[in-house]
């Protein structure tokens, strides 16, 4: 079975776990390439083509070529099955479009980083089994009961049964599936990457405007004789959620329910992916998006606050820090010699730290859940901080927070982007 | 005022909604052509899928007309979809589209120029939105 896997734009991070494809018990043997830039394809027939990464209409030409030689295409990851989180950058004109406004008969596997369990069984039977909803399976039971207020920070270890929602902390697990990420496990609320509805956003949408409920908002009514039209006040419930778009749509903005937005671009996709965004959700976002850069990405965010604001971190959680970004560095290593092995090993190094591949567990202040290995939590628990605007800048980022916490500017520097997987 | 070839949506409610729609036609009032009303049960059963449907198929404007607040037939219904149709203006907001496009009002049953009053301010907002160039399409 011949199979390519070719990788468009963003990050490498689900690029880089088809390496694990090799050594997956399958029925038949797999003869893989890896394809880094799709433009220079020489075209041949194979069995599946696998697309990971986000495509704009520049890309076109490429993909028709790729799906007109192979028997099969699969989506790969939320970035080609619905823009994933540099769709972001579609609220500022950024034209990212999902795999199947090119082509309507492929496959998706949807999830942020992509399941490489999933790939195989898609490969194999056709489709993926069908997951159970993430609420089914998470630890937290919900209630739906009406929320008198919305909170942006919670400590998670003051109450470990209720669902996040039920403690006004806005999490789209509603409207998803069951997943091996599991950021809901390690602290962080889940946004949606592997969607169990269509339209996932909207529906989170209203329904969280339902959950609102109990807010209490100004219903007089207004003006003699004509009829009230509160909808256009700004109140408590529009102040609670101040990023409609990056907590609703984080992974599902560009999949073509809304027309491209038409705010100003900053110049640069990940520029525009952050800007906009809260302070609290930037680690959250920068996990994601660094692919295997991710560690020093967000740790540079987080320590760029931390040093301007004040926030104390202790030794341990330094430690822990610096452990993260050399098994990063192993992860590399591992990737351009092709070294299963070490791959696996330092993987589940990052998992065992940061919780997940997208960093859950790493926070302002130190981790949000205790680390295997590492017993006095105290020593390096998270810390709930106060928003403080002002200009941050670390050793490749430079960002403006105003004052309810939302990133009105955000630089990478170029060299950075530059480097191989970005 | 007159949206000619233009089509808002106004989905009312069967109680309070339909009612002032209702009294306005006993008493012979004229509203705008461009308004197609959608009847439903509740206000509170109308979300952004609703909405996002009727506006991606052709809608140029959609206009929520429930009961008056403390008034619903239900429980709260109307509260609730107030409360959603704010997420989606803030959202069309982000996004750079005008948020005149979509719109929660309350109408009382016994007055019927409520309703008609609902129908010539969503026209004007739309008529408004588009002037500025913020059309949704």
């Amino acid at each position: 079975m011949k199979i390519s896997i070719f990788q468009f734009g963003g990050c490498n991070k689900c690029f880089g776990q088809t390496i694990l494809l090799k050594e997956m018990n399958t029925k038949e043997n797999m003869d893989i390439e890896w394809v880094q830039e799709p433009k220079q394809w020489k075209s041949q027939k194979i069995d599946y083509a696998i697309i990971t990464g986000y495509l704009t209409a520049e890309n076109k030409q490429s993909i028709l070529q790729i799906v007109n030689n192979a028997k099969k295409t699969i989506g790969f990851g939320s970035c080609t099955v619905s823009g994933g989180v540099y769709g972001l950058s579609y609220q500022r004109g950024t034209l990212i479009k999902p795999l199947r406004f090119f082509s309507e008969s492929i496959m998706e596997v949807p999830a942020c980083m992509a399941e490489i369990e999933e790939l195989v069984e898609t490969i194999e039977k056709g489709q993926s089994s069908k997951k159970q909803a993430l609420c089914s399976v998470c630890t937290r039971k919900s209630t739906c009961s009406f929320l008198s207020e919305v909170v942006r920070q919670i400590d998670i270890s003051q109450d470990e049964t209720s669902c996040f929602n039920d403690l006004g902390f806005m999490c789209n697990g509603y409207v998803a599936k069951e997943c091996k990420e599991r950021c809901v496990a390690h602290g962080a609320p889940c946004r949606g990457c592997k969607p169990s509805v269509d339209r996932s956003g909207m529906r989170m949408l209203g329904m969280f405007g339902t959950l609102m409920g109990n807010i209490e908002v100004a219903t007089e009514a207004t003006g003699k004789g004509g009829t009230d039209k509160l909808a256009d006040r700004d109140d408590d419930v529009t102040k609670s959620v101040p990023d409609v778009t990056g907590n609703f749509f984080r992974f599902t903005l560009a999949d073509g329910l809304l027309p491209v937005g038409r705010i100003k671009s900053t110049g640069s996709v990940l520029s525009d992916v952050f800007t906009g965004r809260l302070i609290e959700e930037l680690p959250l976002i920068s996990g994601l998006i660094g692919g295997y850069k991710s560690v020093e990405l967000t740790l540079d965010i987080i320590q760029a606050y931390e040093t301007a604001a004040g926030i104390s971190v202790s030794e341990k959680t330094k430690q822990l820090r610096s452990e993260l970004i050399k098994t990063e560095q192993k992860i590399k290593e591992a990737l351009k010699t092709k070294n299963i092995e070490e791959y696996k090993k330092a993987e589940s190094n990052i998992r065992r730290i940061a919780g997940n591949m997208n960093l859950s567990n790493v926070f302002f202040g130190g981790f949000k859940t205790p680390v295997k290995g590492h017993e006095n939590f105290e020593e390096y628990k998270y810390s709930i901080f106060e928003i403080a605007p002002g200009q941050y800048s670390g050793k490749h980022v430079k960002y403006t927070i105003n004052e309810i916490g939302q990133v009105v500017s955000f630089e990478i520097n170029p060299d950075f982007i530059k480097m191989e997987g970005l | 005022m007159e949206a000619k070839g233009r089509n808002i949506i106004a989905f009312m409610c069967n109680e309070c909604g339909q009612g002032a729609a209702r009294t306005a036609g006993v008493a012979r009032m004229a509203y705008d052509p461009a308004i197609k009303i959608v009847r439903v049960q509740c206000s509170g059963q109308v979300g952004p899928i609703q909405i996002m449907d009727a506006l991606s198929h052709g809608a140029d404007a959609v206009a929520v007309i429930g009961c008056c607040f403390g008034a619903c037939h239900f429980f709260n219904g109307n509260f609730l979809s107030m409360h959603r149709i704010k997420l989606m203006k803030k959202l069309f907001k982000e996004m750079g589209y005008s948020d005149q496009f979509i719109n929660h009002y309350t109408a009382r049953a016994a007055e019927g120029e409520t309703a008609v009053g609902d129908f010539e301010d969503v026209v004007e907002r739309l008529e408004k939105a588009q002037k500025q160039g913020g059309t949704f399409q």
